[in-house]
């Protein structure tokens, strides 16, 4: 190797954009040995947290009763499938069905936690196996171990013992939850009366009733500003001081992203619309509860000044809601920035039944955001194993995954939904159940839009499976599983978030179009659709916001959501052709 | 470089050859594309059938035009691609019959260069973790270890240690390319296969690379299969060359030897193909004519009867005029093609009404072919018969009459491999036998 150093001062100065130090250490040291840029950055966060602490803390408890549900339902099937058989082929043929029902299901967890195992029990056995027999062996036992331990947990009061104890720290976090944040209906309240002299009581600083739901509404956007820019900051922080690269690709994405201004518009909108349905409970001018859900129960009683009889009295939501309805045609009506008759300010007027606006549009967000998330996750995730494994194995597969989701596509996306959404709701089947219908709506969805998604993807998974680097991979022998996550998925991942975004446009639409039709979302659950479909008649009236101002929030959201898919399409692949795949616009 | 420095440099290394045994040894091995599937049809005879051996320690080279099956036959070698028929035995384990975890453990031993720096690493990994990747699947040592060794590896291909957090596109195309070879060191394979791993590289970083290859040889007693088109390239790396055309081995030998004194008539017309650097030189080239045949329909015999220069003409036929040899060779293509076309229903009928098809009639082609020509009246006779036969649509009795006419042996027959030097050169050709005349003689002859 003579003539390596003139080679290195050679290729040296071809190296394109210079920098990089060498860095041995992991994050953490990094950190440890420059510990100024993040210890202020993560105070700011603290900050900004600890304000809104029983928010986040909330969050973080309806995200765990989620998960919750959805392992309640899993543990449920090793039973489930056991009284099945034992309806048949009797009692021990059950307990056999729901014994390897649950073995069957330890096992596919085991496949998951295998890779951190912190030893190699074959090996401290001195068994000498070849890989595959490796990898069965340490599955199995995972799921020996796993086994071991649900049977303690059942058979045994230790399992009683847990359970106390993890309801004691739920509790915990309950009452944490429960603490007073900054922003809420306790600290800025708006719901209040005005005395015969004008002044105003049991709302924030004696302001009125509007003054003070504005305070609130814009302290929300002033705090979701805040922490937008201090999770940004901190990205920067992390580039600056303590990523081990100096740049890398996703820096020029980032760059390109912050100087389209179409893609910067949705980002702001959809933020929005997210900000929106996280703070529902404090932009919703009255609690949904008392004004919605149980407008007659005794928690729904509220105090106002009666004018007529000149003294403060109480009465109850519904009855109030009653004499509050936008009806138009002259009769009734609580038009945008109105109180009604009971001293109630409603930012947005007041729905067709008399409940506010406002609160209905906030709710009906998070309905949306909810269903289009569970949707999109479910659609994106089954899409991205189809395309990857279709592209990869190719043949007989690849067949079938074609044949498959032709036959779904075949039928139009919206007369699919509405089928199933019928049969399902007519069928009353459990799962119609969570949010009236919404999380039924969000399966649909996702096995609806599935195929179109696996269509849009399915070029570059070919493409990417092409690639000389997924033949590099497999001359060294690594697995298909891994091939497929390393090698192929990052490509078809940026295609997967341009689609999906536009994706969640469509399914907002769609699920608007079904309330309104009056299969959706079924009451009493807010949806903007539903809004829609009541407030149509009035719309030539003086009660025209109540159509008006919800369709207005479906337009703006979806069109802020497909410029933001154009947006990240733009700056992931400048070259990109435009055109969205048909995924848009939904209906 | 010199052509003094080449020869003696082989030389040097075909005598270390003889000592050392074979590494892999390949053995009748056939891959077809397209066989298997739903809708299996004629098979693409990418490789079809060869055998040969290649030695510890050596580079081999393997040259042909594109499309010949190189590329597929390295890509077979390392299982990349299954093989239809034949084994490859790699000391002494036939590796087609391998599967599972004995595939796993065997692959660590050959790897790949691939010819595409741009495509060949993934531009979504940090050099480091693309280098790490092999010795991960393999669990080799620690996290800790794999980072020094990865790092002495970049060292070793001339790259410095900190490009480990670089992004592969930071790089140019040579450095891509010495990234890739680390890559594929990191196992410390014993054979490799180099799939043209200079062509999508500037001159002046070819010989940067080429020299990285044969210091990494030297140093780790490496075995290559160098896949090329590039004959210089070829002469200035390779022990031995095997030239390959449509699937087949045609010559394999001693790389001064068969490049000096070629044995068969496709490497002279390769070899005849690079450009002299001497103005005055005056050699006539032998130039091919037409295009390699489909590899879904090979020709019958020998694969290179249908362009070969030294091809074995009927005595009766020898002093026919070379134009005219072309125009027989092309009509006979003309015919095999109409013989495969599908003839809808729609165009017979036009056919009989006398109308247009898309078949333009043989009489056109025929004078096209030889109406500008002077031919004698015994080969007129039977091209008359042969253009009747064809005009009538009997393709298979016009081919009949024209293989029994102007063909020979070399249509008829497949040749065998005749080793037609003391090294142990062998070459693919029927005038290799005693009752034909040289192929080099007849080229001289004929051009």
């Amino acid at each position: 190797m003579s003539n390596t150093e003139s080679e290195q001062s050679m290729t040296d100065t071809a190296v394109r954009t210079d920098g990089g130090t060498e860095t041995k250490q992991s994050l953490r040291q990094r950190v440890l040995s420059n510990p100024e840029p993040a210890a202020i950055w993560l105070a700011g966060l603290a900050l900004l947290v600890a304000v809104e602490l029983g928010r986040f803390v909330d969050w973080a408890l309806t995200i765990g009763g989620g998960i919750k549900f959805i392992l309640d339902g899993i543990v449920a099937t090793p039973t489930w499938v056991g009284s099945n058989f034992e309806g048949t082929l009797g009692f021990v043929a059950g307990a056999v069905a729901s014994d390897i029902t649950s073995l069957l299901l330890l096992f596919i967890v085991a496949v998951f936690l295998r890779a951190y195992l912190p030893f190699h029990p074959d090996e401290k056995l001195g068994l000498d196996l070849s890989r595959s027999r490796h990898l069965w062996f340490e599955r199995g036992f995972v799921t020996a171990v796993l086994a071991a331990v649900v049977s303690v947990l059942v058979f045994t009061p230790i399992g009683a013992a847990l359970k106390n104890e993890v309801g004691f720290y739920v509790g915990i976090l309950d009452s944490l939850a429960d603490t007073q944040t900054l922003l809420s209906r306790e600290t800025i309240p708006n719901h209040g009366y005005q005395t015969a002299s004008g002044s105003w009581e049991g709302t924030f600083l004696g302001l009125s009733a509007r003054s003070a739901w504005l305070v609130r509404f814009t302290m929300v956007w002033v705090y979701a500003a805040v922490v937008m820019s201090w999770l940004w900051r901190g990205y920067n922080v992390y580039r600056e001081h303590y990523r081990r690269m100096d740049w890398t690709p996703r820096d020029d994405v980032i760059d390109r992203l912050r100087s389209h201004n179409w893609g910067r518009f949705g980002l702001v909108v959809v933020i929005g619309f997210i900000v929106l349905a996280l703070f529902a409970p404090v932009i919703a001018t009255y609690p949904i509860q008392e004004n919605v859900y149980e407008p007659y129960s005794q928690d729904s009683e509220f105090k106002y000044f009666n004018e007529e009889a000149g003294e403060v009295q109480t009465a109850l939501h519904g009855d109030a809601n009653i004499n509050s309805r936008s009806q138009g045609a002259g009769s009734q009506n609580v038009g945008i920035n109105q109180y009604d008759d009971y001293g109630r300010y409603a930012p947005l007027g007041t729905t067709t039944s008399g409940e506010d606006l406002m609160t209905h549009i906030a709710y009906g967000a998070q309905t949306s955001l909810s269903i289009g998330l569970i949707a999109l996750f479910l659609a994106l995730g089954i899409a991205m194993l189809l395309s990857l494994a279709s592209a990869y194995y190719g043949g007989i597969i690849d067949l079938m995954a074609i044949i498959g989701t032709d036959t779904i596509i075949s039928i139009p996306i919206f007369v699919l939904v509405l089928m199933m959404s019928v049969v399902f709701q007519q069928g009353d089947v459990w799962i119609a159940e969570p949010m009236d219908g919404g999380l039924l709506l969000a399966l649909i969805f996702a096995f609806a839009y599935m195929p179109g998604m696996w269509r849009s993807i399915r070029g570059p998974s070919l493409q990417v499976a092409e690639e000389e680097w997924v033949d590099a991979a497999k001359s060294y022998g690594q697995t298909p599983l891994a091939i497929m996550r390393k090698h192929m998925a990052p490509y078809v991942m940026s295609y997967l978030i341009i689609y999906g975004s536009l994706l969640v446009g469509g399914m907002i639409i769609v699920t608007s179009a079904l309330s309104f039709l009056g299969y959706g979302v079924s009451e009493p659950t807010p949806e903007w659709g539903r809004l829609i479909a009541s407030g149509r008649n009035a719309v030539s009236t003086q009660s025209w916001h109540v159509s008006t101002v919800s369709g207005a929030m479906i337009a703006i959201v979806v069109t802020g959501f497909n410029a933001l898919g154009d947006g990240i399409r733009d700056a992931i692949d400048p070259q990109a052709e435009a055109n969205a795949g048909g995924s848009g616009g939904g209906a | 470089m010199s052509q003094n420095l080449v020869e003696s440099g082989a030389e040097v290394s075909s005598d270390r050859r003889r000592e050392r045994e074979k590494l892999v040894e390949i053995r009748n091995l056939k891959t077809y594309y397209g066989e298997s599937g739903l809708f299996g049809g004629r098979p693409v005879k990418a490789v079809d059938g060869v055998s040969f051996d290649i030695f510890n320690g050596e580079t081999l080279g393997l040259v042909g035009e594109s499309g010949c099956g190189k590329t597929t036959l390295g890509r077979t070698l390392l299982q990349l691609e299954d093989a239809t028929g034949g084994e490859v035995r790699y000391d002494g384990t036939d590796i087609t019959e391998l599967s599972g975890d004995e595939l796993y453990q065997w692959r660590r031993n050959a790897q790949m260069v691939f010819q595409d720096p741009d495509s060949s690493l993934n531009d979504r990994m940090t050099v480091g973790e693309i280098v790490r990747e092999p010795l991960d699947v393999y669990e080799w040592g620690t996290p800790q270890e794999c980072r020094e060794h990865v790092k002495e590896l970049l060292d070793i291909v001339g790259l410095r240690p900190e490009h480990y957090y670089r992004y592969p596109h930071q790089f140019s195309g040579g450095q891509r390319q010495r990234i890739g070879i680390a890559r594929t060191l990191a196992l410390e394979p014993d054979f490799m296969v180099l799939d043209e791993p200079v062509s999508a590289l500037d001159v002046s970083v070819q010989a940067e690379i080429i020299n990285l290859l044969e210091d990494l040889q030297e140093e780790f007693g490496l075995t290559y299969l160098f896949i090329a088109h590039d004959l210089s390239v070829v002469q200035h790396i390779c022990d031995r060359v095997a030239v390959m055309y449509l699937g087949n081995i045609m010559e394999i030998g001693p790389t001064d030897e068969l490049f000096n004194n070629p044995a068969n008539p496709y490497t002279h017309s390769l070899l005849s193909a690079i450009p002299k650097p001497d103005p005055t030189a005056t050699a006539d080239r032998i130039t091919l004519h037409g295009t390699p045949p489909n590899p879904r329909y090979p020709p019958n015999g020998c694969p290179f009867n249908t362009r070969c220069p030294a091809r074995i003409r009927p005595p009766e036929y020898e002093q026919l005029d070379d134009e005219i040899w072309m125009g027989i060779n092309t009509l006979r293509d003309v015919l095999l093609e109409r013989q495969r076309a599908d003839r809808s229903l729609r165009e017979r009928i036009r056919e009989r009404l006398g109308r247009q098809t898309r078949f333009a009639s043989v009489d056109e082609t025929y004078d096209d072919l030889f109406g500008h020509l002077n031919i004698p009246q015994d080969a007129a006779s039977v091209l008359d018969e042969i253009v009747d036969y064809a005009a009538d649509n009997d393709e298979d009795q016009a081919l009949a009459v024209l293989t029994e006419e102007f063909g020979s042996v070399c249509e008829k027959e497949s040749p065998e491999y005749s080793t037609v030097s003391e090294t142990g050169r062998q070459s693919f050709c029927h005038r290799h036998s005693e009752e034909h005349a040289r192929p080099s003689e007849v080229l001289d002859e004929r051009y």
